[in-house]
């Protein structure tokens, strides 16, 4: 068993699995009847089918995927047929809409009805076609104890233009928000901590999106150009007491993006602001190192710095990406294979986070709720406040579980994807593809797993199989 | 034996794999030329004849090679002759020891090898990392391959006879080979060859001496004897002596449609004297086409385009040179191309942040500043951004709105130029592509699995590459070559390769005697 340094709160010891526990309990008692199977509320029938089965999955998500490129209803029927002919036992309501699609009225009416489904599941996980007209969604949470981040979703920045574009859409969006946000009423739990304020506007940026020219063989390139559009974008938010959230990507930009994140807000000019944060994956085994840098450039480099910076702790959103391409390559893959080893990986990342909580601020970012009552008891434990801890969920995956952390009065964040169909359809079939996947958290806890599993700490591969 | 796997490339998004490649570039430098004999047998004649140059920096000398003589060529082939009887005696099982103790000694020598690419034909360095890794995939997958075929293949038995079919060495092979991939292409022409059994003359391309020579002392140097390959550096004259030669059974060419079907004309002829019939594996030139639908990624399209139009600045065999483009999707993508190719950095190859590196030569300079001339009078030219002035630079350009009969929509280019076309549909695309004597690699972006059926049932190519880059393909997991001109329809680091390298037999014994069976 390893102490943690300087708190004393053993991983893994007693007490803290006893609070982990306590506080899971609390959190899902808390949670709205529908949340308790989160696929089931979302598109009932489709999805449930879909996890069941991996050709029908396949099916379903190439359809999402083709949808916005889709001419016209017909189109969009003989694109849902092709996909479905490749799955070998369709259930029955699948051959009836492939009986349908035998003539041009039916294609019409299977199309239309395609289209009314896939809009719908988007509404679930994008809040507006542009940040103003998400506004009332957002207020709306905010009204009820949960803040946002906004994204903006795009197509992939392949020109110079594209990258322009989607920085002055960020500028845009910061000038929406922080007009906007001001108004909002006073929530004091969402707007401060030990640290000082906590920023209402708050948006989430890629720096793929900033620009074209990010190679991972030749990071130098696309951090100059991609610097060029940041720093107007740090200079508005520190103006306007925004906040600045820099995702992490795969990792074939990994360093790029965080080198340059650091740099940046090292520069003299950044010391007042913005309050600004990056991410940190625990799905990549080197992320332990990863945090290492992070937590010297904090006590060297970003030591001078008004605001701290926020790490945002997230398992990871290429999972399947990062293996495909190693595999493909033959190189070591990056990312743990077994997912306790990422979700133990999680908490020790988690623990030594809020050990340094007087160096940065902390986000934990999942929706597993095992991986949230761990970090809420660890903090109290060591004897922080709940204050100090941010938890972060995304829009569509974690609503019921945003409205329970809220309702257990803790400090909670919904990052809110804002943009149109066509811009959003990578996104959603990532999330799509989340909420479907075994190994997943979501899927366990729709399938009925009784709550004490749920809850279950992670044991690691190399415990289980008998290794010290 | 562990079973085939490809050699992994290096793993350049990590910085230190990068740091690494400064110094085997410094160290490549410090050696300076490259000295490249003609080698036959022991006999080593160096000599000054040819010169090789770095593209990018042409006043910087990379190899220093000696020209094959007549005579030479005749002494060559008549060691090989000499080698040929015993190589082919030797067991598959020992060739193929020797091909995977050469796979090691390239492995050894991986980025001083590849250092040698970059310099010699301005390969940058991801791509001469990958010609390295190729070529040593080549000597593991053959020498399987060839411990394969010296199982024989099963036939039917019924009682009374016993049958046998089995794979024999043909005798001497002239490898001809282009310099695109300096190293991997003869490795694998070489590889095929000597692990069935046969000698090799090798003539590499001009350009490419010193990446030659230094696959020659590998194989050497890992155990083939001396007799059984020969290195020839030389001009067009020395391949065509080879060609000719009635004591050469086997030319494995790759290079231009032109030189292609000259040697597939000469090698037709038996002179009085020879007593078989020449066997030519030839891969030549291609005007690989894409073609993109209406419900098409255009997100994935562009940067898949990039790469394989503008990637070592489209001379690669498999590079795209036209893309077909749904009328829907036309003028939306060729915007979004047009904008993306002025994001591309035109430099020499040692910097990773270079996208196009120069055409390997003044003449190659030129031919496609024509072709670029000429698009722009004709239709519409976007070029990237401007060249450096001193090498062999071309802008990657993409030409639009060409009349349908313009030359620069069939003639192989070989360099970074890209014509895009708008079609009717993809019936209309698959028509056009017909229409071409060239049928090498295809690429398609469509995400209806109908019309990925269509058009691989249409395309005549010998590969087709759906949603995604056209090069790059691995031996192994995409067994390549051409169909119509392209070539002879054989596949590089497929199953099938190594059967053009062999001549079959098969034995059948009566085995019964005075009505039994023994
Ligand atoms: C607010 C917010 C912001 C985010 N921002 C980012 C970001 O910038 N960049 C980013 O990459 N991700 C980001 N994510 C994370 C990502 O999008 C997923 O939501 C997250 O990985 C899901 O984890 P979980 O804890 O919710 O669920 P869980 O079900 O506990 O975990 C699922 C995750 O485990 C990992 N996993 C799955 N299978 C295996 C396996 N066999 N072995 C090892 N690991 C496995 C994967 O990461 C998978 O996503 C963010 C998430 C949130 C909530």
């Amino acid at each position: 068993m390893t102490i943690d340094a300087h708190t004393g709160v053993p991983a893994g010891s007693s007490a803290l699995e006893a609070e982990t526990q306590r506080v899971g309990h609390s959190i899902a008692g808390a949670l709205p009847p529908a949340a308790r199977h989160p696929i089931q509320a979302l598109d009932g029938k489709a999805m449930q089918l879909a996890s069941a089965d991996q050709e029908l999955k396949a099916a379903l998500f190439r359809f999402v995927d083709v949808v916005p490129a889709c001419r016209s209803m017909d189109d969009l029927a003989r694109h849902l047929t092709g996909f479905l002919h490749e799955v070998k036992h369709p259930p029955a309501p699948l051959s009836v809409a492939m009986r349908m699609a035998d003539s041009r009225a039916g294609r019409a009416a299977l199309g239309a009805a395609a289209a009314a489904g896939v809009r719908h599941m988007a509404h679930r996980f994008i809040v507006g076609e542009d940040p103003r007209a998400a506004l009332p969604v957002l207020r709306d949470a905010w009204k009820r104890g949960v803040a946002p981040s906004v994204d903006l979703l795009g197509e992939a920045t392949v020109t110079p233009r594209e990258a322009d574009d989607y920085a002055s859409r960020c500028a845009e969006a910061l000038t929406t928000l922080t007009a906007a946000t001001a108004q909002w009423p006073t929530r004091p739990r969402l707007e401060g901590d030990s640290h000082g304020v906590i920023p209402r506007a708050n948006l989430s940026v890629k720096i793929s999106a900033l620009t074209p020219l990010l190679r991972p063989h030749a990071p130098e390139r696309g951090q100059a150009d991609a610097a060029e559009r940041l720093r107007p974008l740090l200079r508005q938010a520190r103006e306007a007491g925004a906040h600045l959230h820099i995702d992490s990507e795969s990792l074939d930009t990994r360093d790029a993006v965080l080198d340059l994140a650091l740099r940046l807000l090292a520069e003299p000019e950044f010391a007042a602001g913005p309050s600004a944060g990056i991410v940190l994956q625990a799905y990549l085994r080197d992320s332990p190192q990863m945090l290492h840098r992070v937590l010297n450039w904090a006590r060297d480099a970003g030591k001078s710095r008004a605001q701290p910076l926020t790490v945002r702790l997230v398992k990871g959103a290429y999972w399947d990406h990062e293996m495909v391409q190693a595999r493909q390559h033959g190189w070591e893959v990056p990312v743990f294979d077994a997912k306790a080893d990422c979700d133990a990986n999680f908490e020790d990342l988690t623990r030594r986070l809020i050990d340094a909580n007087g160096l940065v601020r902390v986000a934990v970012a999942s929706h597993n709720l095992r991986s949230l009552a761990h970090a809420v008891a660890y903090n109290r434990l060591r004897g922080g406040t709940d204050a100090d801890l941010e938890l972060q969920v995304l829009k569509g995956l974690g609503d019921g579980l945003a409205e329970a952390l809220a309702g257990c009065e803790l400090r909670v964040r919904a990052y809110c994807p804002v943009g149109d169909l066509v811009a959003g359809m990578a996104y959603l079939v990532r999330r799509l593809l989340e909420n479907t996947a075994n190994d997943s958290f979501l899927h366990d806890q729709a399938a009925g797993v009784p709550l004490d599993d749920l809850l279950s700490a992670p044991t690691p591969s190399h415990v289980l199989a008998g290794r010290p | 034996m562990k079973p085939f796997s490809n050699e992994p490339v290096l793993e350049l998004r990590r910085a230190d794999v990068r740091a690494e490649l400064a110094s085997a570039l410094a160290e490549s430098d410090g050696r300076g030329p490259v000295r490249v004999p003609v080698w036959i047998g022991e006999d080593r004649r160096e000599g000054d004849e040819l010169i090789s140059t770095d593209p990018g920096q042409p006043d910087r000398v990379v190899a220093v090679a000696a020209c094959a003589s007549a005579g030479e060529v005749d002494e060559a082939l008549r060691r090989a002759g000499e080698g040929a009887g015993k190589w082919a005696r030797t067991p598959a099982g020992e060739r193929a020891r020797i091909l995977l103790a050469a796979a090691r000694g390239l492995r050894a020598r991986r980025t001083r090898a590849a250092a040698l690419a970059v310099r010699e034909c301005a390969k940058p360095w991801p791509e001469a990392d990958a010609d390295v890794c190729e070529a040593i995939d080549f000597l593991e997958y053959y020498a399987r391959g060839a411990i394969e075929l010296a199982q024989g293949a099963p036939l039917l038995q019924v009682p009374g006879e016993h049958n046998d079919l089995r794979w024999l060495p043909r005798g001497i092979a002239a490898v001809i080979s282009p310099w695109n991939f300096p190293i991997a292409i003869p490795c694998g022409m070489v590889a095929a060859a000597l692990a069935t059994g046969n000698s090799v003359v090798l003539k590499p391309a001009e350009q490419a001496p010193g990446c030659a020579q230094l696959l020659c002392e590998v194989l050497r140097e890992a155990g083939v004897p001396a007799d059984v390959l020969a290195l020839l550096p030389g001009e067009g004259a020395v391949g065509a002596a080879l060609v000719r030669d009635p004591r050469v059974h086997i030319i494995a060419f790759t290079g231009s449609a032109a030189v292609g079907l000259e040697i597939w004309r000469t090698a037709a002829e038996t002179p009085p004297g020879q007593k078989h019939l020449k066997r030519v594996i030839a891969e030549m030139g291609g005007k690989n086409c894409v073609l993109v639908d209406a419900d098409a990624d255009l997100d994935e399209v562009v940067p898949a385009m990039l790469n394989s139009a503008f990637g070592y600045a489209g001379q690669k065999c498999s590079a795209a040179a036209r893309l077909l483009c749904h009328e829907s999707v036309h003028d939306v993508l060729v915007e979004r191309l047009a904008g993306a190719i002025t994001t591309l950095q035109v430099g020499q190859a040692q910097n990773l942040a270079t996208d196009v590196p120069p055409v390997i030569e003044q003449a190659a300079q030129e031919r496609v500043s024509a072709y670029r001339d000429k698009a722009r009078a004709e239709g519409r030219l976007v070029e990237g951004a401007p060249v450096p002035a001193a090498g062999w630079f071309a802008p990657p350009a993409l030409a639009a709105e060409l009349p349908a009969e313009s030359s620069i929509l069939s003639e192989e280019i070989f360099g970074p130029l890209l014509a895009v076309e708008r079609v009717r549909d993809i019936s209309d695309a698959c028509d056009r592509v017909d229409a071409s004597p060239f049928a090498l690699t295809g690429g398609l972006f469509s995400r209806n699995p109908d019309t990925v059926e269509y058009v691989a049932g249409r395309l005549p190519v010998g590969n087709l590459y759906v949603n995604r880059e056209i090069t790059g393909a691995m031996v192994g997991r995409q067994p390549f070559g051409g169909n119509r001109l392209s070539g002879t329809g054989t596949k590089a680091g497929g199953p099938g390769y190594l059967l053009q390298f062999v001549e079959p037999r098969t034995v059948t014994e009566n085995t019964v005697r005075h009505g039994l069976v023994v």
